[in-house]
């Protein structure tokens, strides 16, 4: 080989490298945000999921606290209740339990009210049992004093009867 | 070009690999340890930005929590200023309630113990419950942007407006933002 041809191939090298220096920072950066991406990518959906559930369960705790304040502060009998119940929460309905004169309301497996009252009160024409003169409610759950997969297998005991 | 030029070229040019080789390496390395540190950088900001939106939710929880419990017994109470105050220094007292409240509503939403316990050694219980409590005016803190306020005349309650818990809009107050693109100098 001539040094004419070596000079040439010397040359061809000399760009090839300059032009990898100059690639090397762009590897570098796609290395890097790559890594990046997927590190806080993974931070971010996690912590968003925990954020959504936590804000989920509390928006349902707000609307069982705000029914069980509004109850003790007007309500009387189970069909007060139930209206309360319908107000803030459509879709679930309580249930009696005659022989307890208690109500059960459970939102969720974890979150649920158990109101108790005095007397039964009978419809004479309907024959409907209704339950009147609310005592308390125990609002255990909402307080965190019950446990979650107890309340979920807990099953309703005693004679029940819905309401409307 | 005769000979003795391209023999001039030739060295010159190999000078040149040597020199650019050199160069390739030392800033190969520079080039490595400034992206490691600008990741480690950068994701440990955006993680203490993520965890610290945690430890908020986590405070602001145990803040409304106490609320709620508050108001329930001042509802459910004599409505007096002495049981108030009663209610409100127990309630913000005892911690193990607070962490067992908090504890059940994030175990009702599906987060593992470990990472409750994570979210509470780093941030912990809330530290202000009671902000202002002035002339019969009684402010308390029912989360991140959230108070109460509630007005005694001569020890007895004329006003209590819980209104804002009721309103308060959790998605509103916590929302994490998406990580910010990965910037490299």
């Amino acid at each position: 080989m001539n040094i004419k041809n070596i000079a040439i191939v010397l040359t061809v090298l000399v760009v090839a490298i300059a032009a990898m220096l100059f690639m090397q920072k762009g590897n570098y950066v796609t290395q890097a945000t790559e890594h990046y991406n997927k590190t806080t990518g993974n931070s971010f959906k996690g912590s968003s999921k925990i954020i959504e559930y936590v804000n989920s369960t509390a928006g349902t705790t707000k609307m069982l606290w705000a029914l069980t304040c509004d109850a003790v502060q007007g309500a009387k009998t189970s069909q007060d209740m139930a209206k309360l119940e319908g107000k803030y929460f459509p879709a679930t309905k309580g249930s009696n339990s005659i022989s307890q004169k208690t109500r059960r309301f459970e939102p969720t497996a974890a979150y649920y009210i158990v109101t108790t009252f005095d007397k039964v009160d009978v419809d004479k024409k309907t024959d409907l049992k209704t339950l009147a003169g609310l005592k308390s409610i125990d609002v255990g759950a909402l307080l965190g004093n019950a446990t979650i997969a107890a309340a979920v297998a807990e099953d309703e005991d005693g004679e029940e009867e819905g309401e409307e | 070009m005769n000979n003795q030029k391209f023999k001039i070229l030739a060295i010159v040019d190999a000078v040149l690999i040597v020199v650019l080789i050199v160069v390739m390496m030392i800033l190969k390395g520079n080039y490595n340890d400034q992206a490691q540190a600008s990741v480690k950088e950068q994701v440990g900001a955006y993680q203490e930005k993520a965890n610290g939106m945690l430890q908020e939710q986590w405070k602001s929880m145990d803040q409304y929590g106490m609320a709620w419990k508050l108001v329930y017994a001042t509802l459910t109470g004599d409505k007096s200023e002495a049981s108030f105050d009663a209610a409100v220094k127990a309630i913000e007292g005892d911690k193990d309630a607070r962490l067992k409240q908090l504890s059940y509503m994030y175990t009702a939403a599906g987060i593992p113990d470990k990472v409750q316990n994570d979210i509470n050694e780093k941030g912990g219980l809330a530290d202000k419950f009671l902000l202002k409590d002035e002339g019969g005016v009684k402010e308390v803190a029912c989360g991140k942007n959230c108070t109460l306020s509630f007005t005694f005349v001569k020890g007895k309650l004329k006003d209590s407006d819980y209104k804002a818990l009721v309103e308060y809009n959790m998605d509103e107050a916590f929302k994490l933002e998406a990580p910010a693109a990965f910037h490299f100098e």
